[in-house]
């Protein structure tokens, strides 16, 4: 195992009473590179960043972060974290709060630079109170940040960002990461992953459902899309041979199968009458449905 | 200035601002003891024979907002709103959260109870000779300390619409009925009984006897309640505590 792992966990478990939050997990993270954790709601996330900060203590299995356990002060001084429901006091302004935090850590950044890092301009004298929700996200990413860290957590960095702002965002993540700072973050848009990720790990349910680098993770579903319109309800569809998910929409079918000719053959037997059939490479949304499972159609677009 | 010192100066510093940007936290300490003080000792009649005996139970008054509202109110809101927790992963030595709000609220009192002294010295007529104006300016920080659990108590444990309400009833009922506003000899028997459960009421004691209010007390039994009281309170502030954490 490599001592130079920048974050290492062995069968790490978290419950809350009944619940499962983590179910063994086995990680182990190099240095450097942007690493996006995928999952449901509810899928362990959140639990799985704070073990590794040590605001949660598991119930088994270990974790070491730069080689210490969780939430050590050395950690802290070397580690950024934007936390997906805190927030910042109301009373202060972001120039004030980037002054406290400039305060907590070796080797901080001068507002100037911080300010045009994240884009503050415009805001950075007014109460935190009255900003808006994607401004006062920008604050938390901006004191994630101004510490320089060499590990850098990022909860659902751009929930409630506008699409530009969001971009913003992306570009300054590059930015870190081709400075070397390694950058775990999560969050529900697969786009996000695939613009920004070296690496993706999709948890379902307490557990890794998949881990690979990001130009692999479609090989570890592999197979393809198929699209068509067809006569079929949805359970026979399902049932089909080698089938991941599949859902329907009006007529409109997509199934995710990890051997095409398999299925198309038996789609094609069983509904000799269906139309419009396209086949394509699964995009990053369809392998996460397919990874966790218990697929529902996202979004039931009428098939109007 | 050690690494230490210093976060906690901007600590200190950047809390006493959000203290103070807030209405709610204005009113009950740097408004209400200053203006009841004055209405009770100078303008209501036959109140300047009151006025040095008020001085020592104002100066409880005066400690007792900052605390209960600069810990109860503002650590509820704050353990709720998530800052507690990045408190805990930002490399800020351990207790400067604690000790920065300690800080922040031993400084309002200050400034209440430089407020209440300046009206007693020049508005009320009150002489003290200076070694008591000090000893009596210390039992008043002093009386800080189990306000303090008590803000702890409620910060940690209630949700904070509740920790808002709680500690306005904390804040009124340890006022009016520790007998800091109008003395607990013309309460009811039972109500004086009640009194002598509450640590107002005995912190006020203190410090009429430094101020050398005339009557008789239980000097030696106001400190041992008051000892009593502090213990169990600290208990309770480091059960909250550990409480939250886990
Ligand atoms: N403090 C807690 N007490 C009880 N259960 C909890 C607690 N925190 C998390 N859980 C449960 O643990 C599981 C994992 O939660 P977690 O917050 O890690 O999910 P997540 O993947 O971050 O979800 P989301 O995408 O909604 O943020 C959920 O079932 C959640 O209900
Ligand atoms: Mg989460």
């Amino acid at each position: 195992m490599p001592n130079t792992s920048v974050i290492e966990t062995r069968a790490l478990t978290k419950t809350y009473g009944a619940k499962t939050a983590l179910d063994g997990i086995d990680l182990s993270i190099a240095p450097g590179g942007v690493i996006a954790v995928l999952g449901r709601n509810g899928a362990g996330k959140t639990t799985l960043i704070h073990t590794l900060l040590g605001l949660v203590r598991p119930k088994s299995g270990q974790a070491r972060v730069f080689a210490r356990r969780p939430g050590h002060s050395l950690n802290r001084q070397r580690t950024g974290v934007m936390l997906q429901d805190a927030d910042l006091p109301d009373g202060l302004t972001v120039r004030e709060h980037a002054a406290l935090y400039a305060e907590y850590f070796d080797d901080a950044l001068d507002f100037k630079t911080l300010a045009g890092l994240c884009e503050l301009e415009g805001f950075q004298d007014r109460l935190y109170r009255v900003l808006s929700g994607g401004q006062k996200r920008r604050t938390q990413f901006a004191m994630a940040v101004i510490g320089q860290p060499d590990l850098l957590f990022l909860d659902e960095p751009t929930t409630g960002l506008d699409p530009e702002a969001r971009r913003a965002l992306w570009r300054v993540i590059r930015t870190l990461s081709e400075r070397g700072t390694t950058i775990v973050l999560t969050t529900h848009y697969l786009e996000e992953a695939d613009r920004l990720a070296d690496r993706i790990i999709v948890l379902d349910d307490g557990r890794i459902a998949a881990d690979a680098p990001a130009e692999d993770i479609r090989d570890t579903v592999g197979g393809a899309v198929i699209r068509c319109a067809t006569a079929l309800d949805e359970a026979s569809l399902s049932a089909l041979p080698d089938v991941e998910w599949a859902r329907l929409s009006g007529r409109v079918a997509e199934l995710l199968t990890r051997n095409t000719t398999a299925t198309l053959r038996a789609l094609l037997e069983q509904d000799p009458a269906l139309s419009d059939l396209t086949v394509s490479r699964p995009s990053l949304e369809d392998i996460f449905l397919g990874l966790t499972e218990r697929a529902e159609p996202v979004e039931n677009g009428d098939a109007a | 200035m050690s690494r230490t010192l210093r976060v906690l100066a901007a600590e200190t510093g950047a809390q006493i601002l959000i203290n103070l940007r807030q209405m709610e936290f204005i009113i009950p300490t740097l408004v209400m003891p200053a203006g009841f003080y004055t209405l009770f000792a100078v303008v209501l009649p036959g109140s300047s024979d009151n006025a040095a005996y008020l001085l020592a139970s104002f100066g409880i008054f005066a400690v007792l907002g900052p605390a209960v509202f600069g810990f109860g109110v503002s650590v509820a809101n704050e353990r709720e709103r998530g800052w507690l927790q990045l408190k805990r992963v930002v490399p800020a030595p351990a207790g400067s959260y604690v000790g920065a709000k300690l800080m922040a609220t031993l400084l309002v009192a200050a400034i209440a109870l430089a407020e209440i002294y300046a009206i007693a010295g020049f508005f009320a007529g009150v002489e003290l000779d200076q070694p008591v104006w000090f000893a009596l300016l210390a039992v008043h920080l002093v009386s800080a300390i189990p306000f303090v659990f008590i803000g702890l108590i409620i910060g940690f444990f209630m949700p904070s619409n509740g920790a808002v309400a709680l500690s306005n009833i904390v804040f009124l009922g340890l006022s009016a009925l520790g007998g800091l506003w109008i003395p607990i000899i013309v309460f009811p028997p039972l109500m004086q009984t009640f009194a002598s459960y509450l640590p107002s009421y005995h912190l006020a004691e203190i410090a009429l006897a430094v101020s050398g209010a005339p009557g008789e007390r239980d000097i030696t039994g106001n400190l041992a309640n008051i000892a009593i009281m502090s213990a169990v309170l600290g208990l309770g502030a480091v059960i909250a505590w550990a409480n939250q954490r886990s």
